[in-house]
């Protein structure tokens, strides 16, 4: 019973640090920009470097696939939509539309 | 002497044609180059030519490298700057003596320019056209020498001229597959004598995403592209000291099968012109192949 119980204690000190990120990571604001014209990874890059430097961006993910870009943001950051879409025409590409959740 | 010289003039298509830029292999495209961001290019590429109807049984080897460097200056806008290292080598029989000509060295640089004019961008897909225009710099040497006396222009690693180039160049990219279509034409000049015939290029690629074969895993995968492309090109003759070589220019058409793999910072290319037809001047030398390999890798400042 002592085992499981250190066990258990054990688990629980080596997640518990893992748990606010996890929840502020979802609380984190986001905005998700379906990019025209994004046909190709090479170009992908500049669009992703161009994005990053917006600021109040912290991360961006880029789907080819569905054309989209999701811009992951700082928390509290305020990022107005002209800014994005400012962005993605520097990289070359046109902004169709802009969702937040 | 001037036999070898006529000889070496009717070597023809020697000079490096523009290898350069995003898209296809062996021409420029549209594509955008994104405002602030530099590509970096360079390839190898191995040109042979034989079939000499004479006697002289001419082979020409040449080998080319040029290094390109792109830049977005806006978002329509992007720079272009190519310089070559080249080396050219013909083995020719005189006098019953084989012998080998031939000059290595920095060739002619190119600056150019390219604007987006047309740009019509949807989901997946972005159909670019844009036009461009530039100079051929007289950055390389013609005027080097060997055992037997000065090299033939022809085999200089540079013309010594300043020659003006346009062209427009069309692309239409889906994530599936990518066409690409080019022309361009470039007013060579004379320099010390001696003026290259003008060049004029109709260009074609049609490129085929291989692999992934879906997409569904997300992200931004690289992409494995079967190619092939289409070189139509045209070269005046030659004119030296206001004497046309008879023996220098005509047409060819050459179609090349190649490979590319596509990765967000990188791309690694191969491919082999085969000539498919060849109507050149005189004895000119045919072209056998040129194989070319490359890479390009973007990057901020």
């Amino acid at each position: 019973m002592t085992t499981l119980r250190f066990l258990l204690l054990t688990i629980l000190l080596l997640t518990a640090p893992l748990a606010p990120t996890a929840a502020q990571e979802a609380a984190a604001p986001s905005a998700t920009i379906t990019v025209d014209g994004l046909s190709c990874p090479f170009c992908a890059y500049g669009l992703e470097k161009h994005l990053k430097k917006v600021p109040g961006v912290e991360r961006v993910d880029i789907n080819m696939k569905d054309g989209q870009a999701i811009v992951h943001l700082k928390p509290d950051a305020r990022v107005d939509d002209a800014a994005l879409k400012a962005a993605v025409k520097k990289a070359g590409f046109t902004a169709r539309r802009i969702t937040r959740p | 002497m001037r036999y070898i010289w006529m000889v070496a003039l009717a070597a023809g298509l020697v000079a490096p044609t523009v290898i350069a830029h995003a898209g296809p292999i062996t021409f420029n495209s549209a594509l955008p180059v994104a405002d602030g961001m530099s590509i970096l290019r360079s390839q190898i590429k191995l040109v042979r030519k034989s079939g000499d109807a004479t006697p002289a049984g001419r082979v020409l080897n040449a080998t080319a490298t040029p290094v390109v460097l792109a830049y977005g200056a806006s978002p329509r806008l992007a720079l272009f700057g190519v310089l070559p290292y080249v080396d050219k080598r013909l083995d020719v029989t005189v006098g019953g003596t084989r012998i080998r000509r031939g000059a290595r060295g920095i060739g002619d640089a190119l600056l150019f320019g390219r604007y987006t004019v047309i740009q019509v961008d949807k989901p997946g897909d972005t159909l670019r056209v844009a036009p461009f225009a530039g100079l051929k710099l007289p950055t390389g040497s013609h005027t080097q020498t060997d055992a037997f006396g000065p090299v033939p222009r022809i085999l200089q690693p540079g013309s010594g001229s300043w020659d003006p180039f346009l062209g427009l160049a069309a692309t239409r990219q889906t994530l599936d597959w990518e066409l690409d279509a080019a022309a361009r034409y470039r007013f060579n000049t004379e320099a010390s004598g001696f003026r290259f015939g003008d060049e004029a290029r109709l260009d074609a690629s049609f490129q085929y995403r291989m692999f992934p074969r879906t997409l569904e895993r997300g992200g931004v995968p690289a992409f494995a592209y079967l190619v092939l492309e289409s070189n139509l090109i045209w070269n005046g003759k030659n004119r030296a000291s206001g004497i046309t070589d008879a023996n220098s220019g005509g047409l060819a058409w050459n179609l090349a099968p190649g490979l590319q793999y596509v990765s967000d910072r990188f791309v690694l290319e191969t491919a082999i012109q085969i000539p498919a037809v060849q109507h050149l001047n005189g004895t000119a030398l045919k072209s056998d192949w040129i194989w070319t390999a490359g890479f390009r890798w973007n990057f901020f400042f």
